[in-house]
């Protein structure tokens, strides 16, 4: 071959080399001395021109391993090399490849000719800019001939497939690292989209029809198969191309406009759920792909095979059956300018076309699903969904349901109805198993309900009164089949409590789901469930204590949770308003005792109540349907009870209101005062405080229950001030704050609840009516907690009483209940609140002595001190302020003269690892300590700001940093939760006192910068702000002291001196290295672009010289000319455009923000290398 | 003091018993518990129910930690479990005699010689080596159930 690189070697050496590779290639495959084998295969990729020993392997080796090898070696080679190869040595290098391919395609071994193929590609993308279009075109016309079936099948197969490799070499995500910039990636990317992809398409296309006569005739080999899947996979890899052209023409804003009025959304970006996105290969490939029939042609394909190989089971799941299928699921998803401007008629006419053939992969559902069970293979059915899915997210509700109108007598939703029955039916069935078809198809169906009944759009009137029932009948196979489910896994043992934890989401997902389903019938759904539960309750009233009454206990548990989540939505967080759907779904009921959400509300709440009598409660009352109950009030209270909008007025929403009449209004308004303040609020909520005090005393140990009343119910009860107000003057309330204050029963619930408990007493004080009695509250609640404490402390019997269990039990429930009083302060509390702490600083002193080896305690009270100074500080005056302040002094001494210096042993690894556990919990305690008492000259609310600054936070930060600083080290640093809290200290620190760390000794600054240096480096864009931000303020301090004549870090900046002893740079220079070197060559977010530039630009300013210096080099370092000049106009612009001056104000961070983010743009493409 | 608050005024005495009873639910991993008569620190809770209706179940595991064997537990989460008292003791160490017995000094100027060296090989090492260099170790001493054990080593002064 002409022109192949590397010259004449002699024959026995290139069969040394060959005996060598060989033999290491054989030993790493029977585990002899791998090392020594892989050296062997890394000198032959790294040796200088191997293209004649690799040549020679592949030639004549008779071990498939070596000729893989081989081909590696050929690729990294060339890669390496290219600068020194002849043009005349690329080309025949490639093309010494492809006809290797072509020559070995019926070989056995694909593996090796895949991986010739591939370095095939790969050459000739790295030589795609230079190569002339002429030279492409010969090499590429080569491999049509090969692709439309010249040279027979074989090479048909072989030329797909490389087609496939050289499309996946120019995707992005797929490319192969060569060391070049990120522009020439993109060129590559841009030129094969624009010049070529149709066209392989194209050929794919044919070559596929070149076999489809033979494989739908008779006599088809397995090489026709074979052929054909192939040229389906790559049409398939290729509409899975990321289009870039179709993107930057989008500029159709009219198209988008028009668009709702005939039902094609242009708003989908994603099918997001399922990872596949939608197909926008923009007006070019209209021929290709839609006037041409191409479609109708794959569909007419597969129906013709399918219907051939009907009898044979296991086709459907043949390579040729799935790529057809995923071919056209893929074409299902085709949107965008590739379609013409007749507003979506053409679009349409696809959408039913492919509807048309995917009805026959679902369609009887249910002869289908008993197919499914019987054991045919689920895929085509998996994919009908995945199709009617894609059908979904590209049209309008309405066009949805009308697409199959053309077609059948019903519309697309009575169809989706019915599919999802007999899924929901399968589902229920089999719940032994974890991954079924039916659950990966129920997810696939429920993601489509979503995506039709969950657009904000929807409204009652896009779905059809055939749709509404549809739904219905649906929501009705749903509840009978969980509530069949339910009666029979009544008797399970509910083992793992873990797993259900996990479960818990997705089930709560699903639930939410079928919710929505409900939702669009709720005259019919809602009604049907009222009619369900007083089955259910008439069946426990009637019951005569002789029946096990357990299935149905558990038939109400899911009762209880779909109900749940078809009368509230579970906006974590937000405010909750009563569904849309259901206040818009009864116009024509305007009577209060006649509206079914309000009858199953009094229904549910009604039963609730027998579990207050503990003869009710022991036979029926389950700790599982306790749980379910409470989770249902604490749902029910955020939306019904007292609702924001019956006292404010209502929220009006224009646009629905008009078309309503009159009975739609009073409808609405009948549900949002039913549990109003002025109707049955009150006498509710009274209800509720007594069903949940029963709940804390009457299941002791119950610790789910328990966490659901306090964690959600409690909290939903004084989420808001206008149920606060009429909470705090109910007896039932106050009875609960007695108990709470006073005595012992509520100490049998998990310390960690009482800790939320107390958090929910005291914020019920925003219910009274001034400060002054909110206050008084406070210290009702929390004195006797405060006293014993006192106490405790003051016994001269200390030492030996305080570390009985009891005690210590004693000690940790009352300071979790002082931590939730303290997490719980608001402005009019917080005087109260400041008295309780106050109270318990010299305890919490001789506590903390006496427990230094508990760490349980220690840990407390380090949490408590972090939330009482969290929400305390803002509001501190100067007084309070430093008798906070030296309190915390105290505090971090004697924490750390116990804790350093001191070697702990345990007898086991496990107790070891717990020690260590416990040490880091309260490291993480004193950095949110340290970096809340920080955020006092940040934000400060008190009144009287004009007193002297207290010095005393200055020195505990001086203090603290000294006191953590040693116990942080890099392999800590690595748990996320502690990286944030330290780089959130550090900065915070840097930018209010830097004048204190400058003063650290050498140790804890050198330790401080070291962090930061690792921090720059880290995953988390968070933690690389902080440090930016810390890098910014120790510049800025340095710049600012230094121009009014100061010091600023002085010795720290220069003086460091590195392990060898050696003076190293200065910190600043150091810094400045690091930020451009991350700037210019790693992988820098643009989100964080804004803090680099507030970092660079002090540094800079500190370091003017080194910086001229380091552009410099870097432009001394660039070859290409071209790009050179681009380098240094990027960097003189970025140091004086916009008239950037050497100040730090405001204005001239801004415009170094601006600059930087220009010269970002400018050279990430070159200097970016992949 | 008013009556009030009385209620929850602990009962602790300085001569209690060896052990508390403690609700199971509310005894947390980090906590200790009694299992088959041994001291252990809990290292795993888990909850179970018997049947979907039933009442929970605790399932603790724990580390004897004089021993370091493991020992599991299940207990009603409703019910009480014994709690042992777990303390821990700091005494200055003045001398290591011959047949592996130390010498301590006590708060209040006694010596205390019943209590062996650790069988721990790091922490004898540490013991030795550093009482050899004439340090200033306080040795912690961990009692519980009528058992003792040097558990940690800690150097409060100057070579």
């Amino acid at each position: 071959m002409e022109g192949f690189p590397g010259g004449a070697t002699d024959l026995s050496q290139l069969q040394s080399t060959m005996e060598a590779v060989e033999h290491a290639c054989s030993s790493i495959q029977m585990h002899v001395n791998p090392g020594e084998a892989e050296k062997i295969i890394l000198s032959l990729r790294l040796s200088p021109l191997p293209y004649q020993s690799c040549r020679f392997i592949l030639e004549t080796s008779q071990i498939p391993n070596a000729r893989f090898q081989a081909a590696g070696a050929i690729g990294d080679a060339a890669i390496r090399e290219w600068g020194i190869l002849t043009d005349e040595n690329k080309r025949s290098l490639i093309s010494f490849c492809l006809c290797y391919v072509m020559e070995h395609s019926g070989a056995a071994d694909a593996y090796v000719q895949a991986k010739v193929s591939a370095v095939a590609a790969l050459l000739i993308k790295r030589g795609w800019l230079d190569f002339a279009e002429t030279e492409k075109m010969a090499i590429f016309s080569e491999v049509k001939q090969a692709i439309l079936g010249i040279h027979g099948m074989n090479a048909q197969y072989t030329g797909i497939n490389f087609l496939e490799s050289l499309v996946s070499e120019f995707s992005p995500s797929t490319s192969t690292a060569m060391g070049l910039p990120r522009e020439f990636h993109e060129q590559c990317l841009l030129s094969l989209e624009l010049n070529y992809l149709k066209e392989f398409y194209c050929w794919a296309q044919a070559s596929a029809l070149s076999v489809t006569d033979k494989i739908i005739g008779c006599g088809a080999t397995v090489s026709e198969d074979k052929v054909c899947s192939a040229a389906l996979r790559l049409m398939f890899q290729i509409l899975n191309w990321n289009f870039r052209q179709s993107t930057n023409t989008l500029g159709h804003s009219i198209n988008k406009i028009s668009a709702s009025s005939y039902g094609i959304r242009h708003d989908a970006v994603l099918l997001k759920k399922y990872e596949r996105s939608l197909v926008q290969p923009g007006p070019i490939w209209n021929d290709v792909l839609l006037s041409s029939g191409h479609t109708v042609w794959l569909l007419n394909l597969y129906a013709t095979l399918r219907q051939k190989y009907s009898s044979d089971v296991i086709w459907i799941d043949s390579p040729l059956a799935v790529s057809a299928r995923q071919l056209i699921v893929q074409l299902c998803s085709l949107t965008g300018t590739i379609f013409p401007a007749d507003n979506g008629e053409m679009q349409i006419k696809h959408l039913i076309q492919i509807l048309s053939a995917v009805l026959q992969w679902i369609e009887p559902p249910n002869v289908i699903s008993v197919a499914i069970q019987s054991g045919r293979n689920e895929s085509e059915m998996i994919d009908g969904c995945h199709a009617l899915l894609s059908l979904a997210t590209l049209t309008s509700t309405v066009l949805f349901d009308n697409l199959l109108r053309s077609i059948r007598p019903f519309g697309t939703i009575h169809l989706l109805s019915t599919l999802t029955c007999e899924v929901v039916k399968a589902h229920t069935v089999i719940r032994d198993e974890e991954e079924t078809w039916a659950s990966e198809a129920l997810d696939i169906l429920l993601e489509i309900w979503s995506v039709i009944l969950g657009r904000t759009d929807t409204d009652k009137d896009s779905v059809s009164t055939e749709g509404i029932s549809a739904a219905s009948n649906l929501f009705n196979v749903i509840v009978e089949s969980h509530l069949k489910a339910a009666a029979e896994s009544a008797f399970d043992d509910d083992g793992d409590a873990d797993y259900f934890h996990a479960s818990i989401s997705k089930r709560d997902e699903r639930l939410g789901s079928y919710a929505l389903i409900a939702r669009v019938a709720a005259d019919v759904t809602v009604p049907f469930l009222i009619k369900l539960f007083s089955e259910r309750f008439a069946l426990i009233n009637q019951r005569n204590n002789t029946s096990d009454p357990t299935q149905t206990l558990e038939e109400l548990y899911w009762l209880l949770l779909i109900t749940g989540h078809v009368l509230t939505d579970s906006g974590e967080g937000e405010t909750m308003l009563v569904p849309e759907a259901l206040q818009v779904g009864f116009s024509d009921i305007l009577e209060e005792a006649q509206h079914p959400v309000v009858v199953l509300s009094w229904s549910i709440i009604h039963f609730a109540r027998h579990s207050l009598d503990p003869e009710m409660r022991r036979t029926y009352f389950s700790p599982r349907l306790m749980e379910a109950i409470i989770w249902f009030l604490a749902r029910w209270v955020d939306t019904y009870l007292m609702p924001l909008d019956a006292t404010k007025g209502q929220i009006s929403t224009p646009g629905h209101e008009h078309g309503h009449p009159h009975g739609y209004k009073l409808s609405k308004k009948v549900l949002l005062s039913f549990a109003g303040e002025h109707n049955q609020g009150v006498l509710v909520l009274d209800t509720i405080v007594r069903i949940s005090m029963m709940t804390l005393n009457s299941y002791p140990g119950e610790n789910e229950l328990l966490a659901v009343t306090c964690q959600k119910l409690f909290v939903a009860l004084v989420r808001r001030r206008n149920i606060c107000v009429h909470l705090v003057g109910l007896d039932s309330w106050l009875d609960l704050a007695r108990a709470f204050a006073n005595e012992r029963t509520l100490f049998a619930i998990t310390a960690r609840l009482q800790r939320s408990l107390a958090q929910t007493l005291v914020c019920a004080a925003s219910g009274l009516k001034d400060s002054e009695a909110s206050n008084q509250y406070v210290r009702d609640l929390m004195g006797p907690m405060t006293a014993y404490l006192v106490n405790i402390s003051n016994r001269n019997d200390l030492k030996a009483v305080a570390q009985q269990a009891d005690v210590i039990y004693m000690v940790c429930c009352l300071l979790e209940r002082l931590r939730g009083a303290a997490k719980a302060t608001q402005t009019r509390t917080q005087k109260a609140i400041f008295e309780m702490g106050s109270a318990v600083m010299a305890p919490l002193l001789t506590l903390l002595e006496i427990y230094k080896n508990q760490s349980a305690v220690v840990y407390l009270i380090l949490k408590f001190m972090v939330d009482f100074v969290d929400g305390q500080i803002i509001f501190l005056n100067a007084q309070e302020t430093s008798i906070l302040v030296s309190f915390c002094l105290r505090l971090l001494e004697i924490y750390s003269s116990q804790n350093i210096g001191k070697i702990s042993l345990s007898l086991s690894s496990s107790l070891r690892s717990e020690a260590q556990a416990e040490k880091y919990k309260d490291l993480r305690a004193l950095l949110q300590l340290l970096t809340n008492i920080c955020s006092k000259d940040l934000v400060d609310f008190s009144s009287s700001s004009d007193e002297l600054d207290s010095p005393d936070i200055a020195e505990v930060i001086y203090v603290g940093l000294h006191i953590v600083t040693p116990l942080i080290s890099l392999d800590l640093l690595k748990y996320p939760k502690l990286s944030r809290d330290y780089f959130a200290l550090v900065s915070h620190m840097l930018e209010v006192y830097p004048e204190k760390v400058a003063r650290l000794n050498k140790e804890a600054f050198a330790h401080i910068i070291g962090t930061l240096d690792f921090g720059i480096h880290h995953q988390d864009t968070d933690v690389v702000e902080k440090c930016l931000r810390a890098v910014n303020a120790l510049a800025s301090y340095h710049y600012n002291e230094r121009n009014a004549g100061k010091e600023g870090l002085g010795a720290q900046n220069t003086d460091s001196h590195g392990s060898n002893g050696k003076l190293q740079d200065s910190i600043l220079s150091h810094f400045l290295k690091l930020l451009l070197q991350l700037l210019l060559f790693e992988d820098f977010r643009m989100d964080l672009a804004g803090s680099a530039a507030d970092a660079l630009l002090p540094l800079l300013l500190c370091e003017h010289d080194l910086y001229q210096r380091l552009v410099q080099e870097l432009l001394e370092r660039e070859a290409n000319p071209a790009m050179k000049t681009r380098l240094a106009s990027a960097f003189h612009s970025l140091t004086s455009s916009n008239q950037l001056s050497s100040s730090l104000d405001r204005p001239n961070r801004h415009r170094f923000r601006k600059n930087l983010h220009g010269f970002l743009t400018e050279v990430s493409g070159f200097m970016r290398i992949k | 003091m008013s009556d009030e608050e009385h209620h929850f005024e602990s009962k602790a005495d300085a001569g209690a018993s060896k052990t508390f009873p403690q609700q199971a639910g509310t005894i947390r991993k980090n906590g200790y518990i009694v299992i088959k008569g041994r001291p252990c620190k809990v290292v795993e809770v888990s909850t179970s129910k018997t049947g979907k209706h039933g009442h929970a179940k605790c399932h603790f595991v724990g580390i004897d930690v004089f021993t370091a064997k493991k020992l599991e537990d299940i207990v009603p989460s409703s019910h009480n479990c014994d709690v042992p008292h777990v303390t821990r003791t700091d005494y200055q160490l003045i001398d290591i005699s011959e047949d592996g017995f130390v010498s301590l000094l006590t708060e209040n100027g006694n010596t205390k010689d019943d209590l062996r060296l650790p069988t721990d090989e790091t922490l004898l090492a540490q013991i030795k080596d550093g009482f050899a260099e004439g340090k200033d170790l306080v040795v912690t001493v961990m009692s519980a159930m009528g058992e003792e054990q040097i558990c940690a080593l800690k150097d409060i002064g100057p070579k």
